[in-house]
C-alpha cells in the first residue's frame, strides 16, 4: 500500500448507526450531518454503497437527494457495473480511495460481505479506513466493520463474521426489536466477544478502534457496552449526546478545511464526556 | 431435509437460457412455456393439467421425460396438484422490475409462482431449504454472475440447489441464470467480459447473448482456446439447451433465426459446429413470432454507445 501523497495522515474513523440517517430519518439529517462533519473538506466527496439492499434504486434516489447539493456525491453499485453506473467503470478501488466519505446503506449484511468479497472491496474498504476515510453505515451498513455481529436478518439469529476493523461485536435496531436483546445477550454469554449496542437513531463513531463518543438524532436514544461476566453479560449504558441540543454539533459549513486536521474538526471535543474514551481499546 | 430422495441421474434438468425469457421476450411466452412444460413432466401432472398450462399438443407429445418415471415416492402426491416454480432474482439484486415481469408471465398459468428474495429474507416465515425443496422448477433470472454466486455462497443456497437438482427439481435460468450451472461463462459482472467459474453441475462452458451482446463470444473462444475453460456452447438470445443428466437432451429456441454452437479446442486449434434449435410452437406461421422485445434491443444500442464514449455514466436499466 503506498502513503497517501495528499493529505497528512488521518486517523481511521468509523461512524455505526444502530438505525437511522437519510435511509430512515426522513425529516432528521442530524446523524448525516455529524458524519459528514467529520470529514476535513467543506464539499466532501462521499460515495454509497448500497450493496445490502441489492443495489435498490429508491435507496440510491434517496442518497443523492440528502447529499448531492452539499457533496460531490456517488455510488457504486455491484450489480450494474457493466453499465457503468455512478461514474465508475472499471477501476472501484481508485474511486473509493479517492473519497472522503464512504457511507454503507442498510439491508442484508450476508449478502453485502458475499459480494463485496468477489468484487475485492473487503481489502479496499480496509485500506479507505487506514488511509483516514471516514466509514459510515446503518444497520448492514453498522456490522460489517465489526468483528462479529449479530444479524437477525432472517428467521433465527445467526453470527455473521465482519470485516474486523473493530475487535467488538455488534447489534443494532437494539430497541426496534424486542427479541434482540435477549439475543445479543445469549451469544455474548456464550462466547461472542465483548461488543456494543445501539439503538435506533444513536450512532458510534469511533477514531481508530476506541469509541470517541455516542450521539443520538432522538432525544433518549440509548447505546451500551454489553460484555461477558461470569455466565451473564453486563450493559452498560453509554453517555448519548443528543445531536439536536446543540446546532453546533450540527454544522457543516462551519469547518474550516485550512486547519488540516480532523482532530480539531470533532465536533463538540471541548466537551467529551466520561464515555468519550471508555477503555475499550483493551478489550479482545 | 429429512427424504433427500435422489433421482436417477437421467431425469435431472437443467435448461439453460442464452437470454429470452420473460425478462427479455415479454410478448413471446414459448421459452417460460417450455420451462412450466419441463415442471409439469416432473410433478407427472396429468395430460389435462399439461394442456391448461399453456402447453402445445407438440410439446407436450416432445417433452422428453414426460411419464418417464413413476417410481419417485416423494412426488406422487404431485398428482394432485400444482407445479410449483420459484423464481430466484438474485443475480439483479432482486429488482422489483424483474420479480414484477415473472408474476406478469406466471400469474395466469397453470402454477404457483413465488420468487425468493435473498436481499428480502425477513419477509420469509419458512426455512430456505422447505421453500427450495418443495418447488418444481427453480428459475434463475440474470444479472451479476459474480454477485450471484457470491451471494449464493455467502446464504450456503449453492448446495441447496444441488441437493435440489439431486431430488429432481428442475433448474431453469437465463443469462447468469443459465452459465451457473456450467464450469464457467463469460461475465460482465466487472465491466468488461471475463471468464468465471460456476457451480460445475453440467460439464463445459457456457457462453450468453451470442447475438445481442457479440463482445462476449471472442473473450469466450479465447478462453477455451487457451484452456482458461473448456469447450462448450455459445448461445443466441432465445435460444435453450435442456440437458438431462449431464447430456444435452434438446436445443430450443422462441425465435427463428437463432442458432448455437458448440466450440471446443483440439490440439490447440478451436473446432466449432453450428447447431440449429427447434423452434418451439412452430405451429403457425414463423413470421408472426415476435422478435426480441424492443425495449431490449434498445438498451443494448445504448450500452454499446456508451462503452464507446470515455465516461459512461448510466441510469436505470434492467440488469441482464
Amino acid at each position: 500500500m503506498r502513503p497517501s501523497r495528499r493529505a497528512p495522515r488521518r486517523t481511521p474513523q468509523i461512524v455505526a448507526l444502530g438505525g437511522g440517517g437519510f435511509s430512515m430519518e426522513k425529516d432528521s439529517s442530524l446523524l448525516d450531518d455529524y458524519i459528514l462533519s467529520l470529514t476535513s473538506s467543506a464539499r466532501p466527496r462521499v460515495c454509497f454503497l448500497p450493496t445490502a439492499s441489492g443495489d435498490a434504486d429508491h435507496y440510491v434516489v434517496r442518497f443523492y437527494r440528502r447529499f448531492s447539493a452539499h457533496c460531490d456525491a456517488s455510488h457504486v453499485s455491484l450489480f450494474r457495473r457493466d453499465q457503468g453506473v455512478g461514474g465508475v467503470e472499471d477501476d472501484l478501488a481508485t474511486h473509493l480511495l479517492a473519497q472522503d466519505l464512504i457511507y454503507v446503506g442498510g439491508g442484508n449484511v450476508v449478502s453485502m460481505l458475499g459480494a463485496w468479497r468477489a468484487h475485492g472491496l473487503d481489502s479496499v474498504l480496509r485500506r479507505a479506513w487506514r488511509r483516514g476515510i471516514v466509514l459510515c453505515g446503518p444497520s448492514a451498513g453498522s456490522l460489517c466493520w465489526f468483528a462479529e455481529s449479530l444479524s437477525a436478518f432472517h428467521g433465527a439469529p445467526r453470527r455473521v463474521r465482519g470485516l474486523g476493523l473493530l475487535p467488538y461485536s455488534n447489534c443494532v435496531h437494539y430497541d426496534a426489536e424486542p427479541a434482540r436483546r435477549a439475543e445479543y445477550h445469549r451469544f455474548v454469554a456464550a462466547g461472542m466477544r465483548a461488543g456494543f449496542a445501539a439503538e435506533d437513531g444513536v450512532a458510534l463513531h469511533f477514531r481508530g478502534t476506541l469509541l470517541e463518543r455516542a450521539v443520538s438524532s432522538r432525544r433518549g436514544g440509548r447505546a451500551y457496552r454489553v460484555e461477558p461476566a461470569c455466565d451473564s453479560v453486563v450493559e452498560v449504558p453509554l453517555d448519548i449526546t443528543h445531536l439536536g441540543s446543540d446546532p453546533n454539533l450540527a454544522l457543516v459549513d462551519g469547518v474550516d478545511p485550512a486547519s488540516g486536521s480532523s482532530e480539531t474538526l470533532a465536533p463538540g471535543s471541548a466537551t467529551p464526556g466520561p464515555f468519550a474514551r471508555l477503555p475499550i481499546g483493551a478489550v479482545a | 431435509m429429512s427424504t433427500p430422495a435422489a433421482t436417477p441421474p437421467k431425469q435431472r434438468l437443467i435448461f439453460a437460457m442464452g437470454g429470452g425469457g420473460f425478462t427479455m421476450e415479454p410478448s413471446n411466452p414459448l421459452l417460460d412455456d417450455f420451462v412450466l412444460s419441463l415442471a409439469a413432466a416432473h410433478a407427472h401432472l396429468p395430460a389435462t393439467d399439461a394442456a391448461d398450462a399453456h402447453l402445445s399438443a407438440t410439446d407436450a407429445a416432445n417433452a422428453p421425460l414426460a411419464g418417464a418415471s413413476t417410481a419417485n415416492p416423494t412426488r406422487a402426491s404431485a398428482r394432485t396438484r400444482e407445479p410449483r416454480i420459484l423464481f430466484l432474482p438474485t443475480a439483479s439484486g432482486d429488482t422489483t422490475a424483474q420479480i414484477a415481469a415473472f408474476h406478469a408471465r406466471f400469474a395466469d398459468r397453470h402454477c404457483v409462482a413465488e420468487h425468493l428474495s435473498l436481499f428480502r429474507l425477513h419477509e420469509l416465515r419458512r426455512p430456505l431449504a422447505e421453500i427450495i425443496l418443495s418447488q418444481d422448477v427453480l428459475y434463475v433470472g440474470g444479472g451479476s454472475m459474480r454477485n450471484l454466486l457470491a451471494i449464493w455462497r455467502a446464504h450456503d443456497l449453492d448446495r441447496l440447489l444441488i441437493s435440489a437438482w439431486r431430488q429432481g427439481i428442475v433448474l431453469a435460468g437465463i443469462s447468469a441464470g443459465a452459465m451457473c450451472w456450467f464450469a464457467g461463462g463469460i461475465t460482465r459482472s466487472s465491466g468488461q467480459p471475463q471468464p468465471l467459474a460456476g457451480l460445475g453441475l453440467l460439464e463445459g462452458s457456457l457462453t450468453v447473448h451470442a447475438d445481442g451482446e457479440p463482445e462476449r463470444l471472442p473473450v469466450w473462444l479465447a478462453a477455451v482456446r487457451d484452456g482458461v475453460l473448456p469447450g462448450g456452447w455459445s448461445l443466441d438470445d432465445g435460444v435453450g439447451l435442456l440437458f438431462a443428466g449431464t447430456r444435452l437432451q434438446r436445443i430450443v429456441s422462441s425465435r427463428p433465426g437463432a442458432s448455437a454452437q458448440r466450440v471446443d479446442q483440439v490440439a490447440g486449434e478451436l473446432v466449432r459446429n453450428r447447431l440449429v434449435p427447434e423452434l418451439l410452437g412452430a405451429t403457425g406461421p414463423a413470421a408472426a413470432l415476435p422478435s426480441m422485445d424492443e425495449d431490449v434491443q434498445e438498451l443494448r444500442r445504448v450500452q454499446r454507445l456508451r462503452r464507446t464514449t470515455s465516461s459512461p455514466r448510466g441510469g436505470r436499466l434492467g440488469g441482464y
